[in-house]
């Protein structure tokens, strides 16, 4: 019973982390909230991330934190190779806070090994990501 | 006009004239570039591509006015070294080429440079063996971002860059203005010794 009961707690653990790094806060009405539901700090741009969900419904925004992203000359190359995967609704780069944005759809398995792939591919190293479903 | 016509006019103005450049020899995996550069050296065309962000082959077409001949090289360039942190990145390289003249006309070197989003740093150290002699070629380059622009910006360097080739042993030291916007990277610098020094580079 006492195994049973441990197994039920880590089962139950690892299901609200999945839920809480998934599904971190966003609203239809495209408000930003600035501390997810995992608890952790959206460092973002609050101008710049308004702008870029305004009018987007039903997505999911990944926010990628990346080093080496330091010429708009350079991300360029970002943007073309992301947009090159047709799920990919938008996409935006902020130079000044070193973070992608890219709305894919809220059925899309968001894989961060792929995504940091892709970043390298372009040069750049990504070292975090964030998930909001809106 | 607009914006698009009149860059590509400028692309189209460059690449008549048979111009080239060297910044940043490998570009995102799958991407190409072309790059026109003309100095007191030479005035040359190069276009390149990258399987991968490590390393780039291409074309060079260009007009050696040092020794007033004309011929390709075969390059490949290899990323040797990379440092990225959140707000700066490392890059070495190596560079090397074969002339349509065969192993008698080959060139081989390195280039680094370092930046954050308001410095820049770089240099390029080049051995260039010909049939009738064989030389260096080197430069440093320094620069800052008089402003931060964002994403889809034009941006702008102010730099300073000296150089020296062993075939005539000065160093010459001279202003070079970097702009850059989408796709495109204008360098334009003029110097005494040098003279005008252009560097076009369009990335597709």
């Amino acid at each position: 019973m006492k195994y049973i009961f441990l197994i039920l707690i880590a089962v139950m653990s690892f299901s609200s982390w999945g839920e809480a790094v998934k599904h971190a806060h966003g609203s239809q009405d495209n408000h930003l909230h600035e501390q997810l539901v995992d608890g952790s700090k959206l460092d973002v741009d609050p101008k710049r991330f308004s702008r870029f969900i305004k009018n987007l419904a039903d997505l999911q925004i990944v926010i990628v934190s990346v080093k080496g992203m330091v010429c708009d000359f350079c991300a360029r190359g970002l943007e073309k190779t992301f947009k090159k995967d047709g799920s990919v609704k938008k996409i935006d780069v902020d130079l000044k806070k070193g973070k992608i944005f890219i709305a894919y759809p809220t059925d899309k398995n968001i894989d961060f090994n792929d995504i940091k792939q892709k970043i390298v591919a372009n040069g750049q190293d990504a070292f975090d990501m964030q998930i909001i479903t809106l | 006009m607009g914006m698009g016509m009149g860059i590509k006019i400028v692309v189209a103005f460059f690449c008549l004239m048979q111009l080239e450049l060297n910044a940043r020899p490998i570009s995102y995996s799958g991407g190409s570039t072309l790059m026109a550069f003309s100095d007191d050296m030479k005035t040359s065309l190069y276009y390149h591509y990258s399987p991968s962000h490590k390393y780039s082959i291409g074309i060079e077409s260009l007009n050696d006015k040092a020794f007033k001949d004309s011929y390709s090289y075969a390059r490949l360039s290899y990323l040797v070294l990379r440092k990225n942190t959140e707000h700066s990145q490392t890059n070495l390289y190596f560079k090397s080429g074969i002339s349509s003249k065969g192993l008698e006309n080959i060139f081989y070197g390195i280039n680094g440079d370092w930046e954050t989003r308001r410095w820049f740093t770089g240099f390029s150290f080049k051995k260039i063996k010909t049939r009738s002699r064989n030389y260096r070629d080197q430069y440093y380059q320094f620069g800052i971002a008089p402003y931060l622009g964002d994403y889809g910006d034009l941006h702008t360097w102010i730099t300073v860059k000296i150089k020296e080739n062993s075939l005539d042993d000065k160093w010459s030291a001279y202003p070079v203005l970097k702009f850059f916007k989408g796709n495109v990277l204008l360098e334009l610098g003029y110097g005494k010794v040098s003279q005008w020094d252009m560097h076009l580079m369009y990335r597709f």
